[in-house]
């Protein structure tokens, strides 16, 4: 959705713009689109504080003191302003996830995709992530999650979807959707993780 | 054995004494040493930045290529170089470039730079080109969803981590590099091997002043290691757990 991985077909549109159209800059939308890795890829050879504050500082969206009280303030709602000095080796799977949150978040995004940001985790570890994303979900932050956690899903989703091979197979509300699915494929998918 | 170790000091002794003497003391000769060995290391620092910048660019931008297809041109052209650079001696090179590309010029350090700048860059290109493959993709891509473009992921992100993967292997080329500047002395160079042939012309006796320059280059090469470790103990520093 942010072209990391180019579309074979289709388009995306994202605050009036086409995102797949040749002659936009996905740069400066992505800058608008945080990200969420499955992997957490935060930058190993950075501390905690220079993962977050590398990209608004060099893009110029934020002066050095803007984005490091920024960076604080946002360290300090997930508890982890302790580790700001840290490099992410040292950190536990978990922390790592929230603090790829928090990074995506310095951006002041308008949007965030996560890609199945619980995956990789310790099933201990997966409690705090999905708790601080639920947490920005109701803050109100618009957000694009690829996820095999069906209970956070129901329990946080506007809307949910179900996708088979590259297709939206079934979608709708969530206490419809896990109440009552429609199609055969879907019935038979819950049937199993639930 | 009483009669070789007659006199104040042994015969063999007093010889070696009087080798060094000769190569060293005598008019003042270690000042050409000294020379010689500022010229070295002057001809291997600047071929090192030149190498490296020239490895780095060549690396970047065939790694941009594989994406940004206007660069292929460029990309043939500099495999060419890489190509044509590592299947020639850089002896051969060095002859080249100073009898028939820079015959005109009359600072040969400034030759003997550019030679070795050149054929260092083909090996440290190649290094490079490694340590970048070495990299997580998924350092690119979470380098990209920030809004950061290709140039500054490459410097910021990529390179660093890059260059920590490949010292060992970028400290080897700097190595050879540094004892390659050996040959430079066939042109109009006095760098530390053409001292000491100078000086063994002068004194009759060429076994001293190599043997110097060989403990000499020794040293130098040993300095270099040491300081390599420095800065790879350095880049590490985030690798504690």
């Amino acid at each position: 959705m942010n072209l990391l991985e180019k579309p074979t077909g289709g388009e995306i549109w994202f605050e009036g713009q086409n995102i797949t159209d040749k002659n936009t800059d996905i740069s400066i939308l992505r800058q608008k689109m945080g990200m969420v890795f499955q992997q957490f890829n935060l930058f190993p050879h950075l501390t905690v504080l220079e993962n977050i504050t590398l990209a608004p500082v060099q893009l110029k969206l934020q002066s050095p003191q803007e984005a490091q009280n920024k960076a604080k303030g946002l360290l300090e709602r997930i508890g982890l302003w302790d580790k700001a000095g840290a490099y992410p080796g040292q950190l536990s799977g978990g922390q790592k996830q929230r603090i790829a949150i928090v990074r995506a978040l310095a951006m002041n995004p308008d949007v965030m995709l996560f890609d199945e940001p619980t995956s990789a985790l310790d099933p201990e570890m997966v409690g705090e992530v999905l708790e601080l994303m639920k947490e920005l979900a109701k803050d109100g932050m618009t957000m694009v999650v690829v996820t095999h956690e069906m209970g956070f899903a129901r329990e946080a989703a506007t809307r949910v979807l179900f996708m088979d091979e590259g297709k939206i197979l079934e979608q709708g509300a969530p206490d419809v959707f896990f109440g009552n699915p429609q199609h055969p494929r879907l019935q038979d998918f819950l049937s199993k993780v639930l | 054995m009483l009669e070789i170790f007659g006199g104040s000091f042994p015969l063999w002794i007093q010889g070696i004494q009087n080798s060094l003497y000769r190569t060293f003391v005598e008019k003042d000769r270690y000042m050409a040493f000294l020379k010689g060995i500022g010229v070295t290391l002057e001809i291997s620092f600047f071929a090192v930045l030149l190498g490296t910048a020239i490895g780095v660019m060549v690396a970047v931008v065939k790694h941009m290529a594989g994406k940004h297809h206007f660069l292929r041109p460029l990309e043939w052209l500099l495999d060419a170089y890489v190509l044509v650079t590592r299947g020639t001696p850089v002896y051969v090179q060095l002859l080249i470039l100073n009898t028939v590309v820079f015959a005109s010029v009359k600072n040969k350090i400034l030759v003997a730079v550019v030679t070795f700048g050149i054929n260092s860059g083909a090996y440290v290109a190649e290094i490079i080109r490694a340590g970048i493959n070495s990299v997580d993709k998924g350092q690119f891509e979470a380098g990209n969803s920030l809004g950061l473009r290709d140039g500054a992921v490459m410097r910021l992100i990529i390179l660093p981590q890059a260059v920590r993967n490949i010292l060992p292997a970028l400290g080897n080329e700097f190595i050879a590099l540094l004892k390659e500047t050996s040959i430079a002395g066939t042109m109009a160079v006095n760098d530390l091997t053409k001292a000491a042939e100078r000086i063994g012309g002068a004194t009759y006796d060429l076994y001293t002043p190599l043997l110097s320059i060989a403990v000499i280059y020794f040293v130098l090469v040993f300095g270099m290691t040491r300081l390599l470790g420095v800065f790879e103990r350095r880049l590490s520093k985030s690798d504690n757990r």
